[in-house]
């Protein structure tokens, strides 16, 4: 084992892959330290301290770039070059390039923190950022896709492996969303501040077109390319089905372009195309479980591993949630239960059973395969793997059931007339019913977050024991590979 | 791995390997899932035949599902599905219901509205809708006021009249409460004597002596305090002056200040500098006739109407 460790190290590009792993846990402990305190600051506004650089609406988009940019970006990066090396058997492909992304990247998640902080924003969920760094990431979003299909074409292998289907779908759809929803006016070759292309409610659905398939290729698509890799690797087993994977991948890939619209129900954008949005959601729904099937039916007749593998549970529980999380995203897409659920705390519950159970558990489970292999070396604790998957599972189920309560409370509040006719509740009766599943979720996220830390502290540490054997034994590293 | 050594048992892989070890099996798809899949595409059949749909030429399918509703003339109209129907019809139910209910107040007089508990009830129910909707921005759910700012409705103490016609007047017209500054008129020593003297007449700890000489100079032409707030200190409520010899501050927090020297700051304060702030917008235009006078029961029946 040792020994084809040691081989791969000098075969494979491995410190870009190193850089990248190593900044996704700094910007999971980053992106999520800031989520702690904006649930903070809905639970105890007082917290913003009159601040305007800290309030919730400045501090919000920079917890959603640092963790869905900033750590997942991070780990796609990282995973996506790790994953077509070893699956083509080949080094990356313009490795000058590949760097050039680690630092672009990097770039783009400070310059849009800084820049929100400062009060410049689109106004675009998850694509706040304004046209300077949208063209930087336009520029590393085409370099990474040259590195990556560079690295296919250059493979040793006949056949592309699934996961690279997934992780190609996914760099593509970004390009595509992320160019055509930023099309803008800046204001002046040095403004910051530009106008979108778009106006009402075009605008809107060209935005939900990018913010449903940001969600379905970004932190669907690509993290099923992981959970392809990873699962496989971490069970000793083969992938379930290969035919499945071929019809799911296909099926989602078509399904997932349609359905934005289900973030617009009830608004000023043509019924047809609401109808349009919630029936390819419910269409989806089966699709994106074949990812699923594929991911837990792979452990069938292992299932023993998950009593003694923690990263194969966290895997387990990733894929879990993501069944959970695709089968009530479809159910909140059809209009009658969306007019329950739209603009409430269950919206927020459910993107964060996505973000938190699925996509974050997964990329826990492949950082803790990948990074000892990095680094040539043993996981420094599997106890703290244990108590990290614990502290990750409370935190996302209370997250979670205090959104469930919230949100369904206030859509309910929102719509209760009397006797009479009259409203029952004013808005701001709803807003105090909601205090205590703020704390509630306040203590979820805290929960999370100390499991982040956990793994900080581990992989820290065996990242540590990785570059200390290197350098005690270079001799015998050597010896080995030849 | 000692896995990948076993000779997998059933369905046999596609023959491809990546990366030492890594394999597909080729199951078949699984029955449910693909029967699954062809439920969710009848659903969406379905939705589509029940609500408008596919885009055709310059329209669209309008589906079977259709919405009846009364249009600004005054006529039914019958259409396909469309959520702008939909709302109109559902606001329109609502006003139907409560209709008779409006009505039925606009006829009456207030007197008579208060002695009838059927119309209370409605009161109460579309007069908190209102009351939360515009009121409790600024005076709090519940009418509780807060100190230093707005108003509590909830007691009997009134700075411009807590009668039906001058409850209504209020909301009518709105509200300005203004009290010169007397910073330039007056010294620091007047000006914290008229503080003792403000003190000693809502029960408040206070020096004697100076009391004594600010209520002196509260109803000389020096200060002229009088002139507003009275002879007696009640206030006026034809000027909306208040009322300085109840227990009841609502521009200084007096009662919460726990020595003389901050109360007599914080009095001080409001003397030296005047107040400018009691503006409250008018609603006329903004409410209709009838939703006004259901405020105006509402806000009589919080505490103590007049």
């Amino acid at each position: 084992m040792a020994t084809g460790q040691s081989q791969v190290a000098v075969q494979y590009d491995y410190d870009i892959i190193k850089k990248f792993a190593v900044m996704s846990l700094v910007w999971a402990v980053v992106g999520m330290a800031v989520g702690v305190y904006i649930a903070s600051q809905l639970a105890w506004p007082v917290l913003n301290f009159d601040i305007p650089y800290i309030t919730f609406g400045r501090f919000r988009p920079v917890h959603t770039s640092a963790v869905i940019f900033g750590f997942g970006g991070s780990a796609l990066f990282a995973t996506s070059y790790y994953v077509v090396q070893r699956t083509c058997q080949t080094r990356l492909w313009a490795p000058g390039l590949a760097t050039f992304t680690f630092w672009g990247w990097q770039a783009v998640i400070v310059l849009a923190a800084l820049s929100y902080m400062m009060g410049f924003s689109q106004g675009r969920e998850y694509a706040e950022m304004e046209w300077p760094i949208d063209l930087l990431i336009l520029f590393v979003w085409v370099a990474y896709l040259a590195v990556f299909l560079g690295t296919l074409m250059n493979r040793k292998q006949p056949h592309i492996y699934v996961a690279n289907w997934f992780y190609l779908a996914f760099i593509l759809a970004t390009a595509l969303l992320h160019v055509f929803n930023n099309l803008a006016m800046p204001v002046g070759l040095f403004s910051m501040k530009s106008y979108s292309l778009f106006s009402g409610a075009q605008d809107a659905m060209t935005q939900w077109w990018y913010g449903h398939n940001a969600v379905g290729f970004f932190l669907t698509a690509a993290f099923l390319g992981m959970m392809y890799y990873f699962v496989p690797k971490q069970a000793g087993r083969p992938i379930y089905s290969y035919r499945l994977s071929i019809v799911h991948f296909w099926a989602l890939s078509f399904m997932y372009m349609w359905v934005g619209t289900h973030h617009l129900h009830w608004t000023a954008i043509p019924d047809w195309t609401s109808t349009l949005g919630a029936t390819f959601s419910i269409m989806l729904l089966l699709p994106s479980w074949g990812g699923m099937i594929n991911g837990i039916m792979t452990l069938s007749g292992a299932w023993d591993k998950l009593r003694t593998d923690p990263i194969m549970r966290f895997m387990i529980v990733a894929l879990s949630f993501y069944g959970m999380s695709t089968f009530e995203g479809p159910l909140m897409s059809l209009k009658d239960v969306n007019a329950l659920s739209h603009y409430t705390d269950w919206t927020v519950g459910h993107v964060h059973s996505g973000a938190l159970g699925w996509v974050a558990m997964i990329s826990f489970g492949a950082l803790y395969h990948m990074i000892p292999r990095l680094w040539n070396t043993q996981l420094y604790s599997e106890r703290l793997v244990n108590v990290h998957f614990w502290l990750a599972t409370i935190g996302v189920l209370l997250y979670i059931t205090a959104m469930w309560i919230s949100g369904i409370s206030q859509g309910l509040m929102w719509r209760a007339f009397d006797e009479y006719g009259n409203l029952q509740y004013s808005f701001v009766e709803s807003v105090a019913a909601m205090h205590p599943f703020y704390v509630m979720r306040a203590i979820g996220g805290a929960f999370f977050l100390s499991g982040m830390l956990v793994m900080a502290y581990n992989c820290y540490m065996t990242i540590r024991q990785g570059v200390r054997s290197a350098r005690l034994a270079p001799a015998q590293t050597r010896a080995a590979v030849a | 791995m000692a896995e990948s050594q076993e000779k997998p048992q059933g369905p046999q892989t596609t023959g491809h390997v990546w990366d030492g070890d890594l394999q597909e099996y080729n199951n078949p798809l699984p029955q449910w899932w693909i029967y699954g899949f062809y439920v969710t595409i009848l659903f969406a059949l379905v939705y589509w035949i029940v609500y408008p749909s596919w885009p055709v030429g310059q329209g669209f399918l309008t589906g079977i599902n259709t919405i009846t509703y009364v249009n600004s003339q005054g006529q039914e109209e019958t259409w396909h599905w469309n959520t702008r129907a939909k709302l109109l019809r559902e606001m329109q139910e609502a006003a139907a219901q409560q209709r008779p209910w409006f009505e039925r107040i606009a006829q009456m007089p207030y007197e008579q509205i208060v002695k009838d508990p059927e119309l209370m009830g409605f009161v109460r129910s579309a007069g908190r809708a209102l009351f939360t909707d515009n009121c409790a921005g600024c005076h709090q759910v519940g009418g509780g006021g807060k100190i230093g700012h707005y108003p509590n409705l909830t007691d009997d103490n009134w700075i411009y009249g807590g009668t039906f016609d001058k409850i209504r007047e209020t909301i009518v017209q709105g509200r300005h409460g203004y009290m010169p500054p007397f910073a330039e008129a007056l010294s620091r020593a007047q000006i914290d004597a008229l503080a003792h003297y403000v003190l000693s007449l809502a029960g408040e700890p206070h020096d004697a002596t100076q009391a004594a000489e600010g209520k002196n100079l509260f109803h000389s032409h020096t200060a002229a305090c009088y002139y507003c707030h009275g002879d007696d200190a009640k206030g006026r409520q034809d000027l909306g002056s208040a009322n300085l010899t109840d227990r009841i501050w609502l521009w200084a927090d007096v009662p919460s200040a726990t020595d003389v020297p901050s109360k007599v700051a914080l009095v001080r304060q409001i003397i030296a500098g005047g107040l400018n702030r009691g503006n409250m917008p008018a609603w006329e235009g903004r409410l209709s006739e009838e939703q006004i006078k259901v405020l105006t029961v509402y806000v009589h029946q919080l505490g103590g109407g007049q």
